[in-house]
């Protein structure tokens, strides 16, 4: 008697561990979403702040990072405490330590963080009109990265919860 | 942070390395120079020297230390804060200003549109001037630059390059806007074209122009003139090196306002101002009534000569030193 109840704790334990790891995964799925639609917005206002305040980097990226917050604010105040701090490094290497420097809790893929980098490989270069089309392309990214994670969100995240649950319980049925 | 390591963090990592182990004293550097393929030199003292890669300063050029292309461009990018594409306005004009008020001549080869110069590229010269402000520089023209203890005269500085003239008006500014115990002080305008005069960096102006002064920073004279005359009631509007004759029209315009007006020019005497078309309506029309003359003997700012809108001498520098001439000499410079 004692053995079988054993037995249906450990199912129901299995069945909800694999249940959570779904909705998860699912939870991720979102909030990648939430994190690049919070990047596009900073985007939008560094854009702003280069293009129309004709600000240098270090201000534009301090304001930007000022009103955005959060994880993705952070990145854009460290970047401008760096690049005030001019110890000799050019921008773009500044740029780059500072994305592989983000915490993991940040829900960003390794093709986003690529994409990120890419954009700090042309900022400072040459005239205005070169940072709005720098800018700009990064923002077609964006905006295609976007597309993606919300054309897919319904059926991932069901795919998801589905796979966690269905995993449970099949492996509820396997042990036991 | 100190005005060495303020400075030094705007050149190249080599470069840097020199300047640290310099061991002169920054206040009395006045000029870096750096050209492409050739020596990294600075005026210090009024003397200029080759710097070598050690950070000794050196009189033989074959022990100076050379600049590289790269070494340009990497100091470039230090000095507009990694990006050029916000000093455009400036690189038309040929100059940065940077934290600390420097500023940076810059030269290389110009790109040309329909409404003159666009950009400039293959920036290889370099020229940083160091700012210095001598506070109470103006203190024995304030007599002279102020009627009645109460009103300030309309006054013009007439000065050849390197003299010190926009020193000198800093220093007029601020004492006008602070005001002092014989003088009250007064709300000054100052339009600073090439950002000389207050060096703002970020709006902020880097050299004391006293508590009451406002400054329309990178603004042409003419424009900035009327702009503050509409918009902050100044009783005292200052510009630097005025001459062309937009410049004319837009000081009329401040005569008439009932604002008094302070600005310089180039020039080495009276005499050289009547020979300059715009400058000569100046005199002849008797807009200014003061005119303090200044010469390159001795330190900067040195006052040589100080007329009033009729010519009359009212003082004069002897060879051995200043010399105060409070009784008027009947001697007529013009007019």
């Amino acid at each position: 008697m004692g053995n079988t109840w054993l037995r249906l704790t450990g199912a129901a334990l299995v069945i909800l561990s694999c249940s959570g790891l779904g909705f998860y995964m699912a939870a991720q799925w979102n909030e990648h979403l939430k994190t690049v639609e919070h990047l596009r917005k900073m985007i939008f206002l560094l854009k702003g702040e280069i293009v129309y305040a004709n600000s240098p980097l270090t201000e534009a990226f301090e304001r930007t990072g000022r009103k955005a917050g959060g994880q993705m604010g952070n990145l854009f105040l460290k970047v401008s405490e760096q690049l005030m701090g001019q110890r000799g490094e050019s921008f773009y290497g500044i740029w780059q330590d500072e994305i592989d420097g983000l915490p993991k809790e940040v829900c960003l893929s390794s093709e986003d963080k690529q994409n990120l980098k890419g954009l700090g490989e042309h900022l400072g270069y040459l005239d205005i009109g070169m940072q709005e089309r720098t800018i700009l392309l990064y923002l077609e990214q964006l905006d295609l990265t976007i597309d993606y994670l919300r054309d897919h969100k319904q059926e991932k995240s069901r795919l998801y919860t589905s796979l966690g649950i269905m995993g449970g319980l099949f492996l509820t049925i396997v042990m036991y | 942070m100190e005005r060495k390591d303020e400075l030094i963090n705007l050149f190249s990592k080599n470069i840097r390395e020199i300047l640290n182990r310099v061991a002169l004293n920054f206040d009395e550097v006045q000029e870096i120079r750096l050209r492409v393929a050739a020596p990294l030199m600075l005026v210090y003292k009024n003397e200029e020297y080759y710097l070598t890669g050690s950070g000794d300063i050196s009189k033989k050029l074959e022990e100076a230390y050379i600049i590289s292309k790269n070494e340009l461009k990497e100091t470039m990018e230090y000095m507009s804060n990694y990006s050029l594409y916000a000093f455009e306005e400036e690189l038309k004009q040929g100059f940065l200003t940077v934290q600390g008020g420097h500023r940076i001549g810059i030269a290389g080869k110009t790109i040309l549109d329909e409404s003159g110069i666009k950009t400039m590229k293959y920036i290889s010269f370099i020229n940083i001037r160091l700012s210095h402000q001598v506070k109470g520089c103006a203190s024995p023209i304030l007599p002279f630059v102020y009627k009645n203890h109460r009103e300030v005269c309309h006054t013009l500085i007439v000065s050849p390059p390197r003299c010190g003239k926009t020193t000198l008006l800093r220093d007029l500014i601020r004492q006008i806007s602070d005001g002092s115990r014989d003088f009250e002080g007064m709300n000054v305008g100052v339009v600073d074209e090439r950002s000389e005069i207050g060096a703002c960096y970020q709006g902020a102006p880097q050299n004391d122009l006293g508590i009451r002064t406002d400054i329309l920073d990178c603004c042409p004279k003419a424009k900035g003139m009327m702009m503050l005359i509409r918009t902050m009631s100044p009783r005292v509007i200052a510009v630097d090196e005025v001459g062309s004759r937009e410049d004319l029209d837009a000081i009329e315009y401040v005569m008439n306002c009932g604002c008094k007006l302070i600005a310089t020019v180039h020039g080495s005497s009276i005499e050289d101002l009547r020979q300059k078309p715009v400058l000569r309506t100046l005199l002849e029309e008797r807009i200014f009534e003061r005119y303090i003359v200044l010469n390159n003997l001795g330190k900067i700012g040195n006052i040589d000569q100080i007329f009033d809108s009729r010519g009359t001498q009212l003082y004069k520098a002897n060879i051995f030193g200043a010399e105060v001439r409070p009784d008027r000499q009947e001697s007529r410079a013009y007019g």
